[in-house]
């Protein structure tokens, strides 16, 4: 990776890590989106876009309500399509879906830690906050999203850094890279299962998700 | 009646909200930006609704504007694609003089019903409709298009509710509670979570091919069967572990059963 890439992945890292709770969220924080441009630019889109399609397989379970906690799986992805990246076929994906889950579950915690320092700010302008100060208003909203963007940033970095390593000194032998991307994508497959079952409300809903699995087979098998 | 000063009053005032309408549509794309578990989105809430509040009696630094502002920092939470709908219904209450007490009481009671709503159309309809369409198009072979319909489709649905909720909450201000009973909101929060059901059961099938077209037979026998022990503990795992660590576990599980396996 040279200073122009690691430079446009971090830009990237921003865009996508704050597109996930504090600026836009029109959903470029979706490994989908994440993984693909991601992979555009290490130069291996089809990596980018395995990563972001398992990924997002995944993302289906994030049901981001009220002050609920969820992995920041945008950020995994940049992380999962810098690890695989450049590897032979589909070997380097296993090991990539492993870095980008480390990385989304570390999304998850420092989007709790940034909360924090936002509540702490709160509670020491309280009664300015509580006048209508909007000066202070202002500044505390503002200094929310450079939190933010740090974190994303910050991750970001994080999460290439996680990817030299895992690429360097990966003790993966190619038995084990073929299983660890079989683990991986039934893994997918099984937790995209289940939140489809979630998503489907049960009863009548489960008789949708049944008849479309049916017409997804139909369509693979005779087309 | 309205006498001719009222008429050019209400046409300036009119004209000033009409300005602050944009820069306040703008400001809610960072409604959660400082999003705390003091206030969770209050302080957005309040920097969005800012522009619509200037040219409220003795203007910026007035007491009228104060006093709305202190209110609209408070705690609040909702949908953050209808917060909208609140805030402009909250702004122009504000404007129309509503007692302080039930301003609050009407951003209390949008809180949850708006929280609802947008969770039902968003995240359980639009967004896991989006996301299939977009995995289909990959897996059949076009990477651009899917990416793309993936952002077409759930921005569509993303960007018409923002704009429309601000607009509806200034135009219905204390009567914003119609908005939300209205057919085409009854209908779509009744096929959210079938369409979604529908489109991701089509996605899975063509996707596990999709991913598994570099592999063996034996190795797709493999994957068929991680699916299914998958599910099976993705029932009582996933739900405490959460996905991402439920994954992380099998790939480090795998990691160690490929590097103990002779």
């Amino acid at each position: 990776m040279d200073t122009p890439m690691v430079a446009m992945l971090l830009a990237w890292g921003l865009v996508v890590g704050m597109d996930l709770v504090s600026v836009g969220q029109v959903m470029a924080n979706r490994p989908l989106v994440a993984g693909s441009v991601a992979g555009l630019i290490l130069g291996d889109p089809v990596s980018g876009m395995m990563v972001g399609v398992i990924l997002e397989l995944f993302a289906l379970e994030v049901l981001p309500l009220g002050a609920s906690r969820y992995p920041d799986y945008g950020l995994g992805a940049i992380a999962g399509a810098a690890t695989a990246s450049g590897s032979p076929g589909i070997l380097g994906i296993g090991l990539g879906i492993g870095v980008a889950l480390l990385v989304a579950w570390l999304g998850e915690v420092s989007m709790s830690a940034v909360r924090r320092f936002n509540s702490s700010d709160v509670r020491r302008r309280r009664e300015r906050l509580d006048r209508g100060d909007v000066g202070t208003i202002t500044r505390v909203h503002l200094r929310g999203l450079l939190r933010d963007a740090i974190r994303a940033v910050g991750l970001a970095a994080a999460a290439l850094l996680l990817a030299q390593l895992a690429r360097r000194w990966s003790p993966v032998d190619l038995e084990t890279a073929v299983l660890v991307t079989i683990v991986a994508i039934g893994i997918a497959l099984a937790t995209a299962v289940h939140a489809a079952v979630r998503l489907s409300g049960g009863g009548r809903g489960v008789g949708w998700l049944a008849t479309g699995i049916v017409a997804g087979t139909l369509w693979v098998v005779l087309l | 009646m309205v006498g001719h000063g009222d008429r050019r009053r209400h046409a300036v005032g009119g004209a000033l909200v009409k300005r602050g309408m944009l820069a306040a549509a703008v400001r809610l794309f960072t409604v959660q930006g400082s999003w705390s578990y003091e206030r969770l989105q209050g302080i957005g809430a309040a920097v969005a609704i800012e522009p619509l509040l200037r040219d409220l009696p003795g203007g910026v630094g007035g007491e009228a504007y104060r006093r709305a502002m202190g209110r609209a920092a408070k705690f609040f939470n909702t949908h953050p694609y209808l917060a909208g709908l609140a805030l402009g219904a909250v702004a122009k209450a504000e404007h129309a003089g509503v007692d302080g007490e039930q301003i609050e009481r009407l951003r209390s009671i949008l809180k949850g019903p708006l929280g609802s709503v947008g969770d039902r159309l968003v995240w359980v309809g639009a967004l896991p409709v989006a996301s299939a369409i977009g995995v289909v198009l990959v897996a059949l072979g076009h990477p651009l298009l899917g990416v793309l319909s993936f952002l077409g489709v759930f921005n569509t649905v993303h960007l018409g509710i923002r704009f429309w909720g601000l607009g509806t909450g200034w135009r219905l201000g204390m009567a914003v509670g119609r908005a939300l009973s209205s057919p085409a909101f009854t209908a779509a929060m009744r096929y959210a979570g079938p369409s979604a059901a529908l489109a991701v059961g089509f996605a899975l099938p063509v996707a596990g091919v999709w991913l598994t077209a570099a592999f063996g037979l034996n190795d797709k026998i493999g994957v068929a069967a991680v699916v299914v022990v998958g599910a099976v503990f993705a029932k009582w795992l996933a739900p405490r572990l959460g996905a991402a660590r439920f994954g992380l576990l099998a790939i480090v599980l795998a990691l160690l059963g490929g590097a103990i396996w002779p």
